[in-house]
């Protein structure tokens, strides 16, 4: 009887959300074409869209024509790839390493992913075959590999007592790959500052054009998809990464494919991007808070809210200081920092 | 209109010329609010950055230089036989041991974020422990922030007067101040003459927009800010500035210049190669295939200046970047 | 279904944790495992488990090698009940329960009824049903260990291996778990530190620096010398005049 109740309250909860999703992956982007650093109508938002999609032919400045297709569509595009990928990332992050302050920014993933796309664009590792994002990916894997290990020999790893260890691992790890990124840039800069760290340090989306949306969202559904193909496994390490193995998960192969997964979707976001903190933070926690713990429902509203996150934290981006863009980090950290202070005295709190 | 007020500036100067006496040491002078005593002519000078080793060869004092260090581009063609017997210490900034250890009387730098508060080389207080006299150019200390922003902040627009001071100071100190006269004068006329004749070709509400250079090819573009000096080369000339930012160098979104749709599109060439669109050839080429700013009019019409990059800062070439401006506006007015 | 440990050991860093050990779970049989702290038991429990592979000899379930059988297949017959084993996510009873139908869904075979029934009954069976909706968080330590073991029913195995699951409760709780246990009729492995409360399993196996000592019923094994030997302990055995059971009080040895 009472698991009647249960069966009938989950199916209640789950039938209106799902409807959300096909309504937020138009609407958000939308949103991010509609505003941006200059005042447009949004008749003429609507007409440049219908224009490009249904060749409607209005007849439209080809200034704002261009800049509503070919600069804000493709931005919020990839702003919401970015997001919702990040935003996984963290989550699998979190839930593999039994760690809630698990994101790949903290963990030093982001910096590393940093450091292999500069050793490729400015230092010229690969003499110009290898493309940005698989340097990305390598310094991703790399880091991740440094961190953990280091976790592990400082005696923490999955472990309770191994969160704070990881952690500070992970602070290391982005100080090592920061530090390293500004080497290499500052080794073959001239007589200015070096300002170029800053988007790789911070993030920005202002070049992001059409060639990169197909890239972000392939990255996106692959760590999205490995996510939701796995809803059963990450559910049970509740427990732990023993618990897992004694149900069933096949452990090394399931962190394997998710760390790859997810490694590959930072990356792809930092060669396109730069590194943006908080995202994978903070967003699974505002999910779970909104729909609990179970995987099947958190992974999809993870990805959404880290989708709307990103493009609204863009939009914000653009407004906030008429004229100028700010880099997009500094939103996400803004808005980020507080909410972590939150995760902080709630972990605390709890038993 | 400016005419006769410069013409008065001018019998000014030249008044002050004639009247030059020789320096008398020890010397006190104001530098950015900072109290500097000379107690004799200097010698073993060490210059940080183009603009004040080109000031200090203008002056005729290379033989009085022990380095320079700083480079953007390459050294002035009439300056080249002064710059053959002075060590360069490095291309870019310097180390501070690198300086010191030339026992300089005297340290000019061209910007306060080489010598100063956050000071890439050191602080004014690390080079007064050894007793060494550093100096910042007035024209990037007054009216500048040099602690906000990337490249610093103005807090009041750039005014030339502060360049005629460094040159006129560099001249006390030196004790060259018939020299400074003569070419701070030169300058002057130049700049009257360059300004009167963008006056005569009467172009009616022009706007330009400045392009330094961007991080990556498609990323928001640098772009002059709206108190620096190449918006005050704009502005000499009666051509509005699109970016109105108080930042030096502030990113601003080519959504925003392209709505802002400039008259004129000025572009900066470097010796630089640290970003792609540091080549003047590649912003060509992203002016013309990017599908928005190849919209502009500027880039229909073809109305592109290319301004070398040291024309841009506050120093002997600043004339010289006026007038290749005056001359591609010339151009556009046909 | 029998479960078998044949000739088994591990090493560590050069460190023998487990050497040589032999076992037969039979069908239905209560096996205790008892030794000192570090004497191997959890270990031996992940190695019976199929979590952790010997270095040498081999474990089979029926014949066949566990190291060669899908985690998946594994899980099905074998649940694990471990130490330690904790979460700080927001998840209800229910839900912790529910993971225990892990190993017999896929992406062919989703969450159905029957598998809401399994989660249903185990919940019955450990008394928990009225805590189904509770928060993982609210319930005492006794509630926990038996919603893990719900959990581990949920698995619809057929042997259950248990490390110290009476670790940390009060009195009442542990007779709770205990008699939970001897109820459910599965082919059980227990690990136990109580040593009078290791006498109520059908079997005892003793550990000592990973080495099995002694095996066998549990008047046998809790002998005198073995205790001395194993536990460094002089016992001496009461009977209780209520119902006439043996009780053992204990002493170190000088």
């Amino acid at each position: 009887m009472t698991a009647d109740v249960g069966v009938h309250a989950a199916r209640r909860l789950r039938a209106p959300p799902w409807l959300w999703v096909p309504l937020l992956i138009v609407a958000a982007p939308l949103l991010g074409a509609a505003m941006g650093e200059t005042p447009i109508p949004l008749s003429t938002v609507w007409q440049a869209l219908a224009n490009q999609i249904l060749g409607a032919g209005y007849a439209l400045d080809p200034i704002d024509q261009g800049i509503i297709w070919s600069y804000r569509l493709p931005r919020a595009l990839v702003a919401g790839a970015c997001g919702a990928g990040l935003a996984i990332s963290g989550l699998v992050l979190q839930t593999l390493l039994r760690n809630a302050l698990a994101d790949p920014y903290l963990l030093g993933i982001s910096a590393g992913a940093s450091t292999g796309a500069v050793l490729v664009v400015i230092a010229g590792l690969g003499g110009g075959l290898v493309p940005m994002s698989a340097g990305a990916l390598l310094g991703a894997l790399a880091a991740f590999g440094l961190v953990v290990g280091l976790a592990r020999l400082s005696g923490g790893g999955t472990s309770a007592r191994g969160a704070a260890q990881i952690v500070l691992a992970g602070i290391a790890g982005s100080q090592l790959f920061n530090a390293l990124t500004s080497f290499i840039i500052a080794r073959s800069a001239n007589a200015e500052q070096a300002r170029g760290i800053m988007f790789w340090l911070l993030g920005n989306l202002s070049g992001v054009r059409w060639e990169d949306v197909g890239l972000a969202l392939t990255a996106v559904v692959i760590a999205v998809g490995t996510a939701f193909w796995h809803v059963r496994a990450l559910d049970a390490f509740t427990f732990g990464t023993q618990s897992a193995a004694s149900l069933g998960v096949p452990v090394g192969r399931v962190q394997a494919a998710l760390v790859l997964a997810t490694a590959a979707a930072t990356a792809v976001m930092v060669s396109i991007t730069g590194a943006i903190g908080f995202v994978g933070l903070v967003v699974p926690h505002a999910a779970r808070f909104l729909v609990g713990s179970r995987h099947a429902r958190l992974v999809p509203v993870t990805a959404l809210i880290g989708m709307v996150f990103l493009i609204v934290a863009d939009v914000v981006a653009r407004i906030l200081v008429p004229g100028q863009t700010l880099p997009i980090g500094v939103v996400t950290a803004l808005i980020g920092a507080p909410a972590f202070a939150v995760i902080l005295v709630r972990a605390r709190c709890a038993p | 209109m400016t005419g006769p007020i410069l013409a008065a500036l001018l019998a000014l100067t030249a008044a002050s010329a004639v009247g030059a006496q020789p320096t008398e040491y020890p010397l006190t002078l104001d530098n950015c609010g900072h109290q500097l005593i000379f107690p004799a002519r200097p010698d073993n000078v060490v210059s940080i950055g183009q603009t004040t080793t080109e000031i200090l060869y203008a002056l005729d004092q290379a033989d009085r230089m022990a380095g320079n260090s700083l480079w953007f581009n390459a050294v002035l063609p009439e300056l080249q036989d002064q710059d053959a017997g002075v060590e360069r210490i490095s291309d870019n900034t310097p180390s501070f041991e690198s300086v010191v250890n030339k026992r300089p009387g005297f340290v000019p730098t061209m910007f306060e974020w080489m010598i100063g508060a956050q000071g890439a080389v050191g602080t004014r207080e690390q080079f007064a422990d050894l007793g060494i006299t550093a100096y910042v150019m007035p024209t990037d200390c007054h009216g500048k922030d040099n602690l906000v922003g990337s490249d610093g902040t103005r807090i009041a627009p750039f005014d030339i007067q502060t360049l005629w001071d460094s040159i006129g100071q560099m001249a006390i100190i030196m004790d060259a101040q018939d020299r400074g006269s003569a070419l701070i004068a030169d300058l002057q006329a130049r700049e009257a003459a360059v300004v009167e004749r963008a006056g005569a070709m009467n172009i009616p509400d022009a706007s330009a927009a400045v392009w330094f250079s961007s991080a990556e090819m498609e990323l928001d573009p640098y772009m002059a800010g709206g108190m620096g000096v190449p918006a005050w080369m704009l502005e000499r000339l009666g051509l509005r500035n699109v970016v109105t930012s108080d930042e030096e160098w502030p990113t601003v979104g080519w959504e925003t210049v392209a709505r802002a749709d400039p008259s004129v599109l000025v572009i900066a060439r470097m010796d630089r190669r640290r970003f792609p669109a540091d080549d003047v050839d590649e912003k060509l080429r992203f002016l013309r295939s990017d599908p928005v700013t190849s919209q502009m009019t500027a880039v229909k019409k073809d109305r592109i200046v290319i301004l070398d990059a040291e024309a841009m800062h506050a120093s002997i070439r600043l004339i010289d970047g006026l007038e290749a401006l005056a001359d591609a506006m010339n151009g556009l007015s046909r | 279904m029998t479960l078998q440990a044949h000739d088994i050991g591990l090493r560590v860093r050069r460190r023998s944790l487990l050497d040589g050990i032999d076992l037969t779970l039979a069908p239905a049989e209560i096996l205790g495992l008892i030794g000192p702290n570090g004497s191997g038991k959890s270990t031996l429990l992940r190695l019976l488990a199929g979590l952790v592979r010997p270095d040498s000899g081999q474990v089979t379930l029926d014949g066949r090698r566990l190291d060669q059988m899908p985690r998946r297949q594994i899980a099905r017959r074998i649940a694990l009940v471990a130490q330690n084993a904790e979460t700080a996510d927001r998840i209800t009873v229910r839900d912790a329960v529910r993971l225990g139908r892990t190993p017999w869904l896929d992406a062919l075979r989703p969450w159905s009824d029957a598998d809401e029934a399994h989660v249903a009954r185990a919940l019955a069976r450990v008394d928990l049903a009225h805590l189904g909706d509770r928060d993982w968080s609210t319930l005492s330590g006794g509630e926990r260990q038996r919603a893990h073991i719900a959990r581990a029913l949920a698995q619809n195995p057929q042997i259950l291996l248990l490390d110290e699951p009476t670790n940390h409760l009060d009195i009442r709780h542990q007779l709770e778990v205990l008699d939970l246990v001897a109820d459910l009729g599965l082919s059980t492995v227990i690990a136990l530190h109580d040593l009078n409360q290791a006498m109520r399993c059908d079997r005892l196996a003793v550990l000592q620096h990973g080495v099995l000592t002694a095996i066998g019923p549990p008047e046998e094994v809790l002998r005198a010398d073995i205790l001395a030997r194993v536990f460094g302990v002089q016992a001496t055995v009461l009977i209780d005049s209520h119902d006439g059971s043996r009780l053992m009080r204990f002493q170190p040895i000088g």
